[in-house]
């Protein structure tokens, strides 16, 4: 017999290295002799996105578009040190050091700018469309490709960004381990073969708390990675070790999901801006995965009432378990 | 070891020579998705790799008419007309899954083909390969035996037919000489009160292995099994008929009763085969659901 349930699973995840281990993101930015903006930054696309988002928070940053932005990464002969990509950390880390490059190479140009223009102080100038301009009488502008042919030596600024957290307290296990928080709830449908022990995840919905969307794109693939990666780790995926050997240790008997496993995952993004974030935005890299597993064991109990306690739930596992309740 | 000659057939005579010639040392390549990963593992290491792939002999799907000897119930022989589906060696699962053959009656032949990995393996893998290759969980084989198909194999002198299930001899072994090559699968065509169904029990809905597979053939009559074939896969040594549950089947009324008492005989059967083996307790429970599915779709494609 076929029996389905619905269940929801909550999560918060503190992302960064936390525990007060210094966190430590460093970028550079530069102004380059055509006068585009050259970010410089040792931060590692994995398929994540970061490479986008991280021009897109430079673009933003010095108010240009996005083509305007030269981006160089991963080398560690012309890139500083960013930290890993891990922790779900680029975004919110690396993110607030490549803005505050920016905003020292706007404020670099604005100086060059009140020399150039002949002006007296940076009051009323505005940075915008690759120039600097006085906003009260815009004829006094200078293009950012003339400032770059004018320097004698490059202009070029280098930030780092720290984020704050405490070491907890051993005794009392008070203190501030992680900044920033990020909060996710998953609910989904599953439907349980009562003969086979085999459960289908028939549809999944997250709402997803990610302080300020800067690619809503990128955040939605996000979702169904971790949605497709907790689906694995709560049915499937098993490695069966046995004194210290993994026993499934390779791809046909380590089960992941395919395309077909996959229901289609409605997504709600949430955004309450995160104010020490670069423009509000948190790292939702790992907690997209959190909440999904354990909304999947609510739904079995809800279809069957079987309180599995032990994942992955294999069809094994669960008809025993359901055999036993029997 | 010496170095591999590599050869691309391109007709049925050539390649059966080839075989002549190089007996012994030949592994012969279709689709390749089993060979190539033993050849990679160093499980086979032939002299000669002979490919089949291109050879359109063994290719296509048609129907035949063969003609059987028959005693009537009057005790005169007498022959008869029976339709033959022929099905090519080298034809791909892909091809399986799309032909029109294998629509309603025989629908459970394409659920089969259509249950193998991915599109990707069953655009290259082939029936030949399948059989050949002799899995304990090769999907097509319990369609096959369910139906009592045959196996025409060929060698350069004689064309020779045996039965599917006296072919395959063990796990990875079959009744093939080393000058011989299977050609192609035979099956009776299905009248309008037969029909097949299958079911396959894996760990995810696609580039599953099978954990157990049930093939089931209904003939029905006055709503009842008149005639009833099982085969299971991945629930032994090879796949295999299920005499015992077929019997428990046959002659009873279409209900709910006979197949819940056929299915709780057939996780008897089961669980007393694979005794002391691991994973023996879930099959014996699961071959329930399987079973079920597998008639129950068997069933729907006549409209019970």
């Amino acid at each position: 017999m076929k029996k389905r349930g619905i269940g929801i699973g909550c999560g918060f995840y503190g992302t960064g290295y936390g525990n007060g281990f210094p966190d430590v993101s460093r970028a550079r930015a530069k102004l380059e002799t055509d006068g585009k903006i050259g970010i410089y930054v040792g931060a590692t696309e994995v398929g994540q996105g970061a490479k986008t988002v991280l021009q897109q928070i430079a673009a933003e940053a010095m108010g240009v578009s996005i083509e305007d932005i030269k981006f160089y990464c991963e080398s560690t002969e012309n890139t500083p040190d960013a930290g890993t990509a891990a922790a779900s950390r680029q975004t919110y880390n690396t993110g607030n050091a490549i803005k505050k490059a920016c905003e020292a190479l706007k404020e670099g140009l604005i100086y060059i700018a009140i020399d150039k223009l002949l002006l007296n102080s940076a009051v009323g100038i505005r940075v915008e469309n690759k120039k600097v301009y006085l906003e009260s009488y815009p004829q006094s502008a200078i293009s950012f490709e003339d400032i770059a042919k004018a320097l004698t030596e490059p202009l070029c600024f280098e930030e780092s960004f720290t984020a704050g957290t405490t070491k907890m307290e051993e005794e009392s296990g008070q203190g501030a381990p992680y900044w920033p928080y990020t909060f996710s709830v998953y609910g989904v449908e599953v439907e349980v073969d009562t003969q086979t022990g085999f459960v289908e995840v028939l549809k999944a919905v997250c709402a997803q708390d990610v302080g300020r969307a800067i690619n809503p794109q990128l955040l939605e693939g996000q979702i169904d990675g971790g949605f497709s990666m907790a689906l694995g780790y709560a049915l499937m995926e098993d490695l069966r070790l046995t004194n210290g050997e993994i026993r499934n240790n390779r791809f046909s008997s380590y089960i992941i999901p395919t395309a077909l496993d996959m229901p289609e995952v409605k997504k709600i993004i949430v955004e309450d801006p995160e104010v020490t974030g670069p423009y509000g935005a948190k790292g939702v890299g790992e907690p997209v995965m959190v909440a999904a597993a354990p909304a999947i064991l609510n739904a079995i109990y809800n279809a069957v009432g079987v309180r599995m306690r032990e994942i992955p739930v294999t069809p094994d596992r669960l008809l025993e378990a359901l055999m036993e309740k029997e | 070891m010496a170095p591999l000659s590599v050869y691309r057939g391109a007709e049925l005579q050539q390649v059966l020579k080839l075989l002549q010639d190089h007996q012994g040392k030949v592994c012969i390549i279709a689709g390749g998705t089993d060979i190539i990963l033993k050849l990679r593992e160093k499980k086979l290491e032939p002299e000669v790799l002979l490919d089949i792939s291109g050879i359109n002999e063994l290719k296509g799907i048609s129907e035949y008419s063969k003609q059987l000897a028959d005693t009537g119930l009057d005790g005169l022989k007498r022959i008869t007309e029976q339709t033959m589906i022929k099905i090519g060696a080298g034809v791909t699962f892909s091809e399986i899954a799309k032909s029109p053959f294998f629509s309603q009656n025989l629908k459970g032949l394409a659920d089969a083909a259509l249950s193998v990995g991915s599109p990707q393996i069953r655009n290259a893998a082939t029936i030949g390969g399948n059989i050949c290759n002799a899995s304990p969980a090769a999907d097509i084989i319990p369609v096959l035996l369910a139906l009592e198909a045959e196996a025409i194999v060929r060698s350069r002198e004689k064309e020779e037919t045996m039965s599917l299930q006296g072919f395959i001899l063990d796990k990875g072994s079959v009744k093939l000489l080393p000058n011989q090559l299977l050609c192609s699968i035979a099956f009776s065509s299905l009248k309008e009160n037969q029909s097949l169904g299958f079911a396959k029990l894996g760990l995810r809905k696609a580039l599953a292995i099978s954990r157990i597979a049930v093939a089931a053939f209904v003939e029905v009559g006055d709503n009842a099994f008149k005639n009833v074939r099982l085969a299971s896969g991945a629930c032994g040594k090879i796949p295999k008929r299920e005499y015992e549950v077929e019997a428990c089947l046959e002659g009873k009324a279409i209900n709910d009763g006979s197949i819940e008492a056929a299915a709780e005989l057939f996780k008897q059967v089961l669980k007393e085969r694979l005794r002391g083996r691991s994973g023996a307790e879930y099959k014996g429970e699961a071959v329930k659901g399987v079973f079920k599915e597998a008639l129950r779709k068997a069933l729907g494609y006549q409209n019970i």
